[in-house]
């Protein structure tokens, strides 16, 4: 059951998951293109200086990478049977627990193609490359961030697709909604509590969204390919 | 096990302005059952209910001797369900299709989906998106019974195929029963159609079941009547007079649409001092229209 299941993702997502495979495995290649230490010169620091600031200047474009990845798995997951109002998996012998989990790893499994490409491409563009002294590859590293961002933002997607557009804009306003009372609701308190003056609300919230525990700490953090 | 569906009292409201009303309806083993009614009468969502897709608000439902929705799982390996609009992947062909609806019921037929692949002219290698609505509803025959099923449901699978695909439809489906004793729910508003297949029937209307009986009963029992001398108030009759209207231009004579009509009746009317001119045989169109007429409210229908 699970291989149709996964050929049914598949069918539905193979052009586009092509094209996501190759971004995941040049941008590593594309984050290092020109850099390293030219041959017959020693790696000195302003080399070294170079190199880091490259990195971390591509680092940005990983965690985007990955959030489209898993956004765009994640919503085409249940693009066809919203389609079909869910009719068929309803008339399938599989109770909806089932379903679920059976679409939801065929997901997982579509997404590992991109992870490894990104694993492929991270050891290629590192595998050449000589290093000053102090400065260390990290492909196996990034390739696991990426794996967990991916497989975060396509649970995310792939709960909140699940549902009707109802569901949907009902999780989006409570999102926005808790956002609005700590943006709002921060201000008017501290007028009356030096609490809030003292701590702010909204940086609690986004500290706690992006810090661990917090959902969103996968994509904090550093994506840098090259780091001391 | 004596009822393959059996729904008792069961209630569903969709809105204010649509609900199923108390719905008690049997589907005997090994019958094939016709559930007619016009467009909107609540055929699909009986269906969906006894699928399991829908929670009714109350009542009881049980399918091939299990509860409704509790046991889903071994009810619908055992179904083979065509629904009203093709439900299919249209991004697969045929062949994908079959192979993965086929990986989910462990008694599929491969031999006979094979066979049934040729005798309905399907072509493995056709993306589901370009077929016509009538290879689509072949497929979906197909699909349901490849499965082997126990019970088949169908919901209008011949609504907007032309006369030869219905015809190869429902070949089909009665080769299968003949085959293996097999339950059939087939829901339908072509009223001629189930005539030649059923032999139960049920009629729903606005959201109540207004009829449940035997077909050869339902096609026999139903009469128009003409009376002279027709008493104002009749009593104890003993069938069921559907409808009364008098002849136009004729003074005394009335017409009289009557079910459950069997001959020594006629003495009836010797009883009460009125005369039959003559009984006419109601086909089946005619008995659901002059059912349906019957039981909706007399302001609707202005008689």
């Amino acid at each position: 059951m699970y291989q149709p299941m996964l050929f049914l993702h598949w069918k539905q997502i193979r052009m586009v998951l092509a094209l996501l495979v190759v971004a995941s495995f040049g941008l590593p290649l594309l984050a290092v293109e020109g850099l390293g230490t030219p041959p017959g010169l020693d790696a000195g620091s302003l080399e070294a200086y170079r190199l880091v600031l490259a990195s971390q200047t591509w680092a940005v474009f990983f965690p985007v990478l990955a959030a489209a990845i898993g956004i765009i798995l994640g919503l085409s997951a249940w693009n066809w049977d919203h389609q079909l109002n869910h009719i068929y998996p309803l008339s399938l012998p599989l109770t909806r627990w089932e379903y679920t989990m059976l679409k939801m790893g065929a997901g997982v499994t579509l997404a590992l193609l991109p992870v490894v490409g990104m694993w492929i491409g991270a050891h290629l563009a590192t595998a050449f490359l000589t290093l000053p002294a102090g400065l260390n590859a990290y492909p196996n590293e990034l390739t696991i961030r990426f794996l967990f961002a991916i497989v975060f933002f396509y649970g995310l997607m792939f709960a909140m697709a699940a549902g009707t557009i109802k569901t949907t804009i009902w999780v989006m306003g409570t999102f926005v909604g808790l956002v609005l009372f700590a943006l709002l609701g921060n201000d008017l308190l501290a007028n009356y509590y030096d609490f809030f003056v003292r701590v702010n609300v909204v940086d609690l919230f986004f500290e706690w969204m992006v810090e661990a525990p917090g959902p969103f700490q996968v994509i904090t953090g550093s994506w840098s390919l090259i780091d001391v | 096990m004596n009822n393959a569906i059996e729904l008792t009292h069961v209630t569903w409201k969709a809105s204010k302005s649509f609900e199923l009303r108390d719905i008690s309806l049997r589907v005997p083993v090994g019958s094939i059952y016709g559930f007619l009614g016009p467009n909107g009468s609540g055929k699909t969502t009986t269906i969906r209910l006894f699928m399991g897709m829908m929670k009714p608000d109350s009542g009881g439902i049980s399918v091939l001797g299990r509860p409704v929705p509790r046991d889903m799982k071994p009810i619908l390996a055992r179904v083979g369900y065509v629904p009203e609009r093709p439900h299919v992947y249209p991004a697969l062909t045929v062949g994908e299709q079959v192979k993965f609806h086929s990986s989910f019921y462990k008694l599929w037929d491969k031999g006979w989906a094979t066979e049934l692949m040729g005798r309905l002219h399907l072509d493995p290698g056709q993306k589901i998106s370009r077929m016509s609505k009538g290879e689509t509803g072949k497929l979906l025959i197909l699909l349901a019974l490849s499965q082997r099923p126990d019970l088949l449901v169908l919901d209008e699978p011949t609504d907007g195929l032309d006369p030869v695909v219905r015809r190869d439809v429902l070949s089909a489906i009665l080769d299968y029963v003949s085959e293996v004793s097999a339950t059939v729910f087939i829901s339908s508003h072509l009223v001629h159609e189930l005539e030649r297949i059923c032999d139960w029937v049920g009629v729903l209307d606005g959201g109540r079941l207004v009829a449940e009986m035997p077909m050869q009963q339902f096609k026999n029992g139903i009469k128009r009547i003409r009376v002279a001398d027709a008493p104002e108030v009749p009593d104890n009759v003993p069938f069921t007079l559907l409808s009364r209207s008098q002849d136009n231009g004729t003074g005394s004579i009335e017409t009289w649409v009557v079910r459950g009509w069997e001959p020594p009746m006629r003495h009836y009317f010797d009883g009460v001092g009125a005369t039959v001119r003559d009984i006419i045989d109601l086909d089946l169109e005619e008995g659901f229209v002059e059912l349906l007429r019957s039981s909706r409210p007399q302001h609707t229908n202005g008689s």
